[in-house]
């Protein structure tokens, strides 16, 4: 056995993008250990944590050798992992060669996203459905549509320029909280609560909070309380942009509590 | 009537945001199933029971059962159904409220609207675990079978 080495790193650059997409630990871990068992490394062992992998093999013989990888936390991927998944089943049931699944493992990485217009459109509609879901009636819906849109855009913005997560959520909700103002006034006849709660829904950090509780049932403790902490911070950032606004017109004594 | 709105409503929901999640098309009606399902079954419990913190925990459980039964069938993991489905159920509303209150200084409320929106993530934790908790094996002795049909 030569390619101690390749497999190795076939194996933890699989987990490796998983962990990027957003897979819980447990799949992880998992799906690790299966390729390296399916290409026949016995003595292997394998750490995954919510930002980094450990993983060595063979470590009493001459091809010893061991990965580390860093895998910062990152945007949610669903397509790739999809992807990443059916290839460690191909894996696993022999329909894979290891050339094959390095090539495979290339083009995964390369999956794109929806493309921008798609995305401007789904967030808007995902915001007006929202709104009207939480109890907001028709032009509430039409009206946070429009601040969906705009939010996409800031949010595409804040990708491109690399701002941090939180300083996005910041800004992101901010804007959000200043742009439903008008119905706050009663300028439009609109339900300013309403409107905010729908459109801060794309920020709201569902996904990490329902990883981290799974991580925490399958006993990854110390990654569950990574992406709790995650979510508090997030949520906690939203808060603190959305009533920044609010709290500033309340102290120069323009809006009225209701 | 009223239900199939709320269906149809959840189920645009689920869709876009699983599309902001590149979920891949094949996939994306399903995902909108399962959203749309989980809020018609709280929407149902909060109207006839007035039960918020019931209506979470049947309805994350119900989610997760959908997903896990679907993940099976669909050969994918059960995370691409279930990340975009929750959403609905998120207490965005609540902690909302809670800074609401907070910053105009209504105590009583802030209290009372905190306390709820925890009560409701943590019944949407249990909704979770119990659904999870049963044994991978009752879901795969159903793909087993099929798999024995069509060979």
């Amino acid at each position: 056995m030569n390619d101690t080495k390749e497999i190795l790193t076939l194996a933890v650059g699989i987990g490796d993008s998983m962990l990027r997409c957003g897979a819980e630990i447990y799949r992880v871990e998992d799906s690790v250990v299966r390729i390296l068992d399916e290409f026949g490394l016995e003595d292997s062992d394998v750490y995954v944590l919510s930002n980094g992998i450990f993983a060595s093999a063979n470590e009493k013989q001459e091809d010893a050798c061991s990965v580390i990888r860093h895998v910062p936390l990152s945007a949610t991927h669903l397509g790739k992992l999809t992807a990443l998944n059916q290839l460690t089943r191909d894996i696993c049931s022999h329909r894979c060669t290891l050339k094959e699944a390095e090539e495979r493992l290339e083009q995964c990485r390369k999956i794109p996203n929806y493309s921008n217009g798609i995305c401007l459109l789904a967030c808007g509609l995902g915001c007006a459905a929202f709104t009207l879901l939480f109890g907001g009636r028709f032009p509430d819906g039409v009206y946070a549509f429009f601040v969906g849109v705009m939010e996409q855009i800031a949010l595409l913005f804040c990708a491109k320029r690399k701002v941090s997560r939180f300083l996005t959520n910041v800004y992101v909700s901010l804007l959000v909280s200043i742009l439903s103002l008008p119905a706050a006034f009663g300028f439009l006849p609109l339900l300013h609560d309403k409107v905010v709660i729908g459109t801060i829904m794309p920020l709201v950090p569902g996904i990490v909070f329902t990883t981290s509780i799974r991580d925490f049932y399958n006993g990854d403790y110390l990654s569950g309380t990574i992406h709790l902490i995650d979510a508090l911070l997030t949520g906690l950032c939203i808060a603190v942009g959305v009533s920044l606004p609010l709290v500033l017109l309340r102290y120069l004594h323009i809006l009225q509590f209701s | 009537m009223n239900y199939f709105i709320q269906f149809l409503i959840a189920m645009t929901a689920t869709i876009t945001f699983a599309i902001l999640f590149s979920v891949p098309k094949q996939e994306l009606p399903l995902c909108g199933l399962a959203g749309a399902l989980e809020w018609v079954v709280y929407y149902a419990i909060v109207l006839k029971m007035k039960n918020v913190v019931l209506g979470s925990l049947t309805a994350a459980f119900v989610l997760t059962i959908f997903c896990r039964i679907t993940a099976v069938l669909r050969q994918n993991p059960a995370t691409v159904y279930f990340l975009p489905g929750i959403f609905p159920l998120v207490p965005g509303a609540g902690i909302y409220y809670t800074a609401y209150y907070l910053i105009f200084g209504k105590k009583e409320l802030f209290a009372a609207k905190g306390l709820e929106t925890f009560e409701i993530a943590l019944a949407i934790v249990f909704g979770i675990i119990f659904g999870f908790s049963i044994p991978e094996a009752l879901f795969h002795k159903r793909e087993k079978n099929k798999k024995q049909e069509e060979s």
